[in-house]
């Protein structure tokens, strides 16, 4: 097992990571640049699940939350978020869920599903239910209502986060259709993406030697 | 060398510093106590000289956090204590109480990292990670990530203004500012990625993966108040524990 | 002088694609020699780089075929690290060729020792040596990633001389560099040969490659058109019809020889201009 997910952090996996959180980076500051609504801060480690597989990713997540932490440590206990999302982006494109538009829109949902479940009770144990952000006026307005703080931070995340992640794992299949098999080709599952499936032809060299 | 008492300590002895804080609020369920840190994180920083940025940033991302999670406890935190009410809102002791002991805790750890990262070279903590034990790889994809990061701020800009030139619309309603995102992000992540290739070359050529120790230039010292430290913060713990558990 | 590579009948594809790369390519590098290999676009030379320096198949799977050997041993014996030791890289893309981690010049240079696992002491000692020798002191305390590109290809050369081993491959080190720092490169490069190390070198500016090698490769379609001492290879019939520059004295030569101009040999070097016309025959 362990050997197994050694053999994943390869020399080009390696290199990617560093590529992916700084997408994380860039998307979320693109993102506000254009007032978009939603985050796009785990476009990286998504794109790293799907083409390098789970392991990778999650040491993604780890570090992109402890970079973000360096500007802003309050919000690090959702580390645990962030890597769950990838370790579920590398097991859901393992399983052929990124094959075509409908199936990522479904892994999009399934990813919106594991960030909810893993970030509410983050955000109730450490923070009460509170964000710091819009969310929580949609969870105090849920509260108000009289739901309860679980039923209220979940709803609230649901609404936060289907948009985002859906989005997300859309921009990543397109993206990844993108990539040159060159470069598929050597990535964990980059096989499932790649154009051209190996109908290499096995014939020989017919050129004579002209020169020895 | 640096001669400043607190920037010159060992990385690590800084960073169990902000772990000692946040196990003894962990402990110590006193909202006093959590909040008492406050003060002291705040002497730390004058004697590091970086109070001014320490303060300042603590009331650029710490504030309107705890105001939220402490008007929610208020007000919607499960209690029979009531004592006093405002327009549709009932106020209890209860909640009053959690939001006192939630905030004062989110204070100090928050505080206590924040401070962290005011007096540490993140260079020299990743240094200080690798010699108790992260493999190099782990550092190299953090200091290459905090190398890359700028970089790729940088070409993200570029591609904004040259879309701005080719006439793709980065203002205006919404779904036109999202259809600018994609071909934005995407010649950024492709030719990234496209560079990889030819840096795990680079890489290779320089020996990265022979086998053997390396050699480091960068050297982090241990001075004893680096050793002795430590302790003192084990010693404070178990007898936080004690102090808990016993009386 | 002994054979230090040998290549025996190899051909290459990478895994994507169809085309066979490089076609039966039989060669020999002499322990000590300067060796350019020539030929134009796309006609394999970087690929041929990559096999000698382990890349292919190490790291560029696909088939090779044929046998390569380094010193008398065949190469596939031979681990990728311990390969970094016997053989320098320097490739065609100088934007890339930077380690990533290092936020000094100094210590850009000094990571391929500290891999080694080279002692603290030694490291300064030798990096101080490269630093003068490629001339580049003065950017010593430089964030590599805020260099030109004509600086970052001497940061390059730099970090792989430092390692000082057996045999430098040098892709195209010159195509950041404007005239004067092509010339330093190749000074460094030359003294590099006359410490004693083998120079397989690819470049496109012929006029360098005539100055400073002793032998030529021409590769053309991925195969060898011919190998041979340098002035042999230029003037020889094959590499006329393979449609390469000729270096610029050549070229004009050539040309008064079809005007009728009767020359005493045939020019490939700046400095031979005056005696190539030196026949008492005359033409005035
Ligand atoms: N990693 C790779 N995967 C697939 N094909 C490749 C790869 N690298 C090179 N090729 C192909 O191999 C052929 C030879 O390329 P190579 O880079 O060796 O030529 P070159 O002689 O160095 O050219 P140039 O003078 O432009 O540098 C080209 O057709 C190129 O597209
Ligand atoms: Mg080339």
């Amino acid at each position: 097992m362990l050997k197994k997910i050694k053999a994943d952090f390869n020399l080009l996996a390696i290199l990617l990571i560093p590529i992916g959180i700084a997408v994380n980076f860039v998307g979320f500051q693109v993102a506000q640049i254009l007032r978009l609504p939603i985050f796009l801060d785990t476009i990286g480690t998504i794109l790293i699940g799907v083409i390098a597989g789970p392991w990778v990713a999650l040491v993604a997540a780890l570090i992109t939350n402890s970079i973000t932490a360096i500007f802003n440590p309050v919000y690090f206990p959702y580390v645990v978020t962030s890597m769950a999302i990838g370790v579920g982006a590398g097991l859901l494109s393992k399983y052929g869920m990124l094959s075509n538009v409908y199936k990522t829109i479904v892994s999009g949902l399934v990813i919106t599903a594991i960030a909810v479940v893993v970030s509410s009770p983050i955000t109730v144990i450490f923070f009460g239910g509170a964000t710091g952000n819009t969310s929580s006026a949609i969870t105090a307005t849920f509260l108000a209502m009289g739901q309860n703080i679980w039923g209220a931070v979940f709803s609230s995340a649901i609404i936060t986060e289907i948009a985002d992640k859906v989005v997300s794992v859309l921009l990543v299949y397109f993206v990844v259709k993108s990539i040159s098999d060159r470069y598929l080709s050597k990535m964990k599952y980059g096989h499932l993406y790649m154009k051209k499936r190996n109908t290499k032809s096995k014939k020989r060299i017919t050129h004579p030697n002209l020169f020895t | 060398m640096n001669q400043n008492p607190i920037l010159s300590l060992h990385p690590l002895t800084k960073f169990y510093f902000a772990i000692f804080i946040t196990v003894s609020v962990i402990i110590v369920p006193n909202y006093l106590f959590a909040y008492a840190w406050f003060p002291v994180l705040i002497v730390i920083a004058a004697m590091a000289k970086v109070a001014k940025s320490f303060i300042s940033f603590i009331l650029k991302t710490l504030i309107i956090l705890l105001a939220i999670v402490f008007l929610m406890q208020v007000f919607f935190y499960p209690g029979e204590d009531v004592i006093g009410s405002w327009w549709i809102f009932e106020l209890t002791n209860e909640g009053l109480l959690q939001g006192l002991s939630l905030t004062s805790r989110i204070l100090a750890i928050g505080s206590a990292f924040i401070l962290f990262f005011r007096i540490v070279e993140i260079k020299d903590f990743v240094k200080a990670l690798e010699d108790i034990g992260m493999p190099p790889t782990g550092a190299y994809i953090v200091l290459s990530t905090l190398q890359i990061i700028p970089e790729m701020r940088r070409q993200s800009n570029t591609i904004m203004e040259a879309q701005k030139t080719r006439g793709v619309e980065t203002e205006g309603s919404l779904i036109v500012r999202a259809k600018a995102f994609f071909p934005t992000l995407t010649p950024l992540i492709l030719s990234s990625i496209a560079s990889t290739e030819e840096r795990a070359i680079t890489l290779e050529s320089r020996a990265f993966s022979a086998p053997g120790k390396k050699t480091s230039l960068h050297k982090l010292t241990k001075r004893p108040i680096d050793r002795v430290l430590p302790w003192v913060y084990v010693g404070i713990i178990i007898g936080l524990i004690i102090w808990r558990v016993f009386l | 002088m002994t054979a230090i590579i040998q290549l025996d009948n190899v051909s290459y594809r990478y895994p994507i694609g169809d085309e066979w790369i490089l076609k039966h390519v039989s060669l020999e590098i002499k322990k000590g020699s300067f060796v350019s290999i020539v030929g134009n676009n796309g006609s394999g030379k970087t690929t041929l780089c990559n096999i000698l320096r382990g890349f292919i198949p190490h790291f560029h799977k696909g088939d090779l075929e044929g046998t390569i050997k380094l010193g008398g041993t065949d190469m596939s014996e031979y681990q990728l690290g311990q390969l970094g030791e016997k053989i320098g890289f320097v490739f065609q893309n100088p934007f890339i060729q930077i380690s990533g981690v290092k936020d000094t010049v100094f210590d850009e240079v000094a990571y391929g020792l500290e891999n080694l696992g080279v002692a603290e002491e030694d490291i300064y000692k030798r990096v101080e040596e490269v630093l003068s020798l490629v001339k580049i002191q003065h950017l010593r305390e430089k964030n590599p990633f805020e260099l030109s590109g004509g600086q970052r290809q001497r940061v390059a050369l730099a970090s792989i001389i430092v390692m000082d081993p057996d045999i430098l491959v040098i892709d195209e080190p010159s195509s950041q560099l404007d005239p004067i720092g092509t010339e330093h490169v190749f000074e460094i490069i030359r003294l590099m040969k006359e410490r004693g190390k083998t120079i397989i070198l690819v470049e496109h500016k012929m006029d360098l490659v005539a100055e400073y090698s002793d032998e030529l490769i021409v590769l053309d379609k991925g195969e060898v058109l011919m190998q041979g001492p340098t002035r042999e290879v230029l003037e020889s019939e094959i590499f006329n019809t393979a449609n390469i520059q000729y270096p610029h004295v050549t070229e004009v030569a050539l040309e008064l020889q079809k005007q009728g101009v009767k020359l005493n040999f045939l020019p490939i070097r700046d400095s031979e201009i005056t005696t190539c016309f030196k026949n008492d025959g005359g033409n005035e």
